[in-house]
């Protein structure tokens, strides 16, 4: 966002790769699809189904990257989220469908804000809080459903779950939006108020920003609450699609959750992400196990082509911007204008 | 240059120059000549050179003139391992050790073989260790040793390695008094058993008490050479600052036109770093802060700022009790420009305007939540141009800004806001002379409109020429206070580094 001036770098393939890299895919099995004959891929149908399939990792995703930008790293999102889902169908019955959302949603916030303070207070790696967390979480789920799939039994709270989750506004189902309105959101906070700057500076250099009077760990404990209730909103979409969920629901989607924010070209070092790329990220991701589905493709494949996108994405993000960061540092480095003499291997001499 | 030891000499310098690829000139000619079995004292303030000269020697760096030459013959390290070949071991400041090892472990890093710790080594360290006299649990993680037990493991590791030759660079700087005459005792049985010792040392005592000769380096070039016998505290320090770089300016403010009590610092202190401090400083005043690395100078900043969580005592600003956080800081109107620009100043990821108005982000938004990006960079254009700061743009990456342009953004920062007590930690390190001076005369200017600055820097020039009134820090307490007209750089020196206080200053009193 920082960049948004620069319109020739914002084009570059570092700055709008994913972008890129869901158009060609998204033509090239348009393309592939008029050629095999199959019906047409770029129908309305096929990508709003795309989009609504994607949405509740993309709109995790979009928390997901809040937290990445602030530095930190949450692995429990997907347990989270089925806990958020038992607790939903639990309850739903007993106290309506409002109620057990914000009971889930609830739930879901307070084990963001236990990563947050493990990790920010008591000071434990963000990567052992959350992996702690996404299997203890995960065993908790096990516990309140006993082992067992849950149901909703109640026909009136069913109903309510069915509007919630597949309603539709005109042809958008209401995930679509929900996940629109969530990134609209964030990406409004991140790029117009000073809570967003602030997020980016306390993952661009936390000392700078303490010592620019920003309280690092607010920030960085309200980025983990966001990732719980982002995931605890996920998971109520899952258990209203079906009305039910067993215990092992969304095990390893934290993964795809944390593949979509990195296509997206967020750093894991803090300081620099966009939610849209985020989606986009998702898209990608989604747009693949489509593309393997409309082809027909063996599901075995799938596994190995998205790992390689993944790589692959990661690689042009890593070498673009050693590219995009060591050309303006050999710039300052031409004589006189340099900082003091500090690096330690002498690329001048050797040259 | 007298002949202090018969000894062929070890290792010859001769006219060696470095230019980092930047331009700088960090070393323009050095002669130095170190002979088996002597101890070679390397003196020089801040910036003489003495760190690239370290990392010429260990082979991090080559030269880039001149001539090296190890048991007389010509040689041109590239990598470190090849000076290690050689019989060169160094004793870095920050020592790179392996935390999670043990003692022994670390001790033989470099040893080549499958087996780790085995029953030989250690057998090997402990006769070391009862060689030296000191004690020190050889299974031990390093990572739970004191500061000064991890400097023995230094050097025991660069004892383990029979070197012919050990640098240390600055080897007592963080050491209790024991464990110093340890490290002293040290050195005089490597020089004893024919090993030569190239100690690097801001402590003018220790350094006439354990070398033979000692050279002194400045501005890049040995400026004396000579037998430890035949020099004294007077000479070194005149050695080491030389002649002022700038001619010392006249206070811009005289005292009696200065304006009343900004902060009052009351029995501060941070346990372990630094002692209670009491002292005041008024507006239109500029408080130098003198001493060495260690010295507790950055402690005393970031204790003011509300930086340091373990930091007691008081701090008043206009009279009012100051919140103990940089948030409570920044908002009563205090500014630290931190020493490491780079790792504690500015956000690499954020454009130069966002950089400049971080501290005061809620000033240009409305209800202190919609950042007003016109305002802001409004705000950054005047701060630029009010600084002289050069830069391609508002966009401008800071991580394009050269040394000089990037301090000035971080302290640039802290005029978006307002601001009545300035805290400068070393402002004009690693920036060139230009930016230097520029930089000097904002603070200058910045007291005059009736701030309170208090500047920390380790050039004493820069000292005596800036400031109104300068402390004097020694081990993490003010052991001095002169007013800038009643001392001069040779005093400073000696006051800082703790040598005999009577022969030179008035007397060193504690305030």
């Amino acid at each position: 966002m920082s960049l948004r001036e620069r319109l020739p770098r914002g084009l570059g393939l570092r700055e709008a790769g994913v972008y890129y890299a869901l158009l060609l895919l998204v033509l090239g099995l348009a393309a592939v699809c008029a050629a095999l004959g199959r019906p047409s891929y770029l129908s309305a149908v096929n990508l709003i189904n795309i989009v609504y399939q994607a949405s509740p990792v993309a709109l995790m995703g979009v928390a997901m990257t809040v937290v990445l930008i602030t530095g930190n790293f949450d692995l429990s999102v997907a347990s989270v989220a089925a806990l958020a889902a038992a607790v939903q169908i639990l309850t739903v019955d007993t106290i309506g469908f409002w109620p057990a959302l914000l009971l889930a949603l609830a739930a879901a916030g307070a084990v963001g804000l236990l990563n947050g303070i493990m990790v920010q207070l008591v000071g434990i790696n963000a990567f052992i809080v959350t992996l702690g967390t996404m299997t203890a979480v995960r065993g908790l789920v096990l516990i309140v459903t006993g082992g067992q799939s849950l149901m909703v039994r109640t026909p009136a709270a069913l109903d309510a779950m069915t509007t919630f989750e597949s309603g539709r506004a005109g042809p958008l189902p209401y995930p679509i939006l929900y996940m629109a309105a969530f990134t609209a959101l964030v990406w409004a906070v991140l790029r117009f108020t000073t809570l967003g700057r602030r997020v980016y500076a306390v993952g661009g250099n936390a000392e700078a920003a303490r010592l620019c009077g920003i309280s690092v760990p607010a920030y960085r404990i309200g980025a983990f609450v966001l990732s719980g209730l982002a995931a605890g909103f996920a998971g109520a979409l899952y258990a209203s699609r079906f009305g039910a969920m067993n215990p092992t629901a969304l095990q390893g989607e934290e993964l795809t959750v944390i593949a979509a924010a990195i296509l997206g070209g967020t750093s894991l070092f803090g300081g620099a992400g966009s939610v849209l790329k985020t989606v986009a990220g998702a898209l990608v991701l989604y747009t693949l196990t489509n593309g393997f589905n409309v082809l027909d493709l063996g599901a075995n494949y799938q596994g190995l082509i998205e790992g390689t996108v993944l790589i692959g994405a990661a690689a042009i993000y890593t070498v673009g911007g050693r590219r995009g960061i060591s050309f303006p540092r050999a710039r300052a480095r031409l004589p006189g204008r340099g900082s003091p003499p500090e690096s330690p291997v002498d690329p001048a001499r050797s040259a | 240059m007298p002949a202090v030891s018969a000894n062929a000499p070890l290792l010859e310098l001769e006219r060696v120059a470095k230019v980092y690829p930047n331009g700088t000139a960090a070393l323009s000619s050095v002669d130095l000549t170190v002979r088996a079995g002597t101890v070679h004292g390397l003196l020089g303030a801040n910036g003489a050179g003495k760190s690239t000269l370290i990392r010429i020697l260990c082979g991090a760096a080559p030269a880039s003139g001149g001539q090296i030459r190890w048991r007389g013959e010509r040689v041109s390290w590239s990598r470190p391992a090849q000076a290690r070949a050689a019989g060169i071991a160094t004793l870095h400041q920050q020592i790179p050790l392996v935390g999670t090892l043990s003692v022994l472990e670390n001790v033989f890093l470099a040893e080549r073989g499958g087996r780790r710790g085995g029953r030989a080594l250690a057998a090997r360290l402990r006769r070391l260790l009862a060689a030296i006299g000191y004690e020190l649990d050889i299974e031990a993680a390093v990572a739970t040793l004191r500061i000064g037990e991890r400097q023995m493991v230094g050097i025991l590791q660069a004892l383990a390695a029979d070197a012919a030759l050990i640098v240390m660079d600055e080897p007592t700087a963080s050491l209790a008094a024991a464990e110093r005459r340890i490290v002293h005792r040290t050195v005089r049985r490597l020089a004893a058993e024919g090993r030569a010792v190239l100690l690097v040392s801001h402590f003018l005592d220790e350094v006439l008490a354990l070398t033979d000769e000692i050279t002194v380096l400045r501005d890049g070039a040995a400026v004396l050479t000579a037998a430890t016998a035949a020099v004294d505290e007077a000479a070194l320090a005149a050695a080491i600052v030389g002649r002022p770089v700038r001619p010392p300016r006249p206070s811009a403010a005289p005292a009696a036109a200065r304006g009343g009590t900004i902060a009052e610092i009351v029995g501060l202190e941070s346990p372990g770093r630094l002692a209670p401090c009491t002292f005041e400083v008024r507006a239109g005043e500029v408080l130098g802060i003198a001493g060495f690395l260690g010295s507790g100078r950055s402690e005393l900043l970031h204790a003011i700022f509300g930086a340091d969580g373990a930091a007691r005592g008081e701090v008043r600003l206009c009279g009012r009790a100051l919140a103990r956080s940089p948030r409570g800081a920044v908002a009563a109107g205090v500014g630290l420009v931190p020493e490491d620009r780079q790792a504690q100043g500015l956000v690499p990821q954020l454009p130069l305007w966002q950089n400049l108005t971080l501290a005061h982000l809620g000033r240009f938004a409305r209800l202190g939540l919609l950042a007003r990006a016109g305002a802001e960079r409004a705000a950054a254009r005047q701060a630029i141009e009010r600084l002289g700061i050069k830069a391609g743009g508002l966009e401008t990456p800071v991580t394009e800004l050269s040394g000089g342009n990037a301090q000035k953004v971080s302290l640039a920062r802290w005029l978006c806001g307002p601001l009545r007590l300035l805290l400068l930690d070393e402002p004009t390190a690693g920036v060139d002379v230009g930016a230097k001076a520029e930089i000097l005369r904002i603070v200058r200017e910045l007291a005059a409109g009736g701030l309170a600055v208090v500047l920390v820097s380790s050039e004493l020039a820069e000292l005596t020429s800036v400031c109104d009134r300068i402390l004097v820090m020694r081990e993490g307490a003010i052991v001095a206070e002169r007013a800038a007209t009643d001392t001069d750089e040779e005093e400073l020196v000696v006051l800082a580094s703790g040598a005999a206080s009577g022969r030179l200053a008035a007397g060193a009193e504690a305030p």
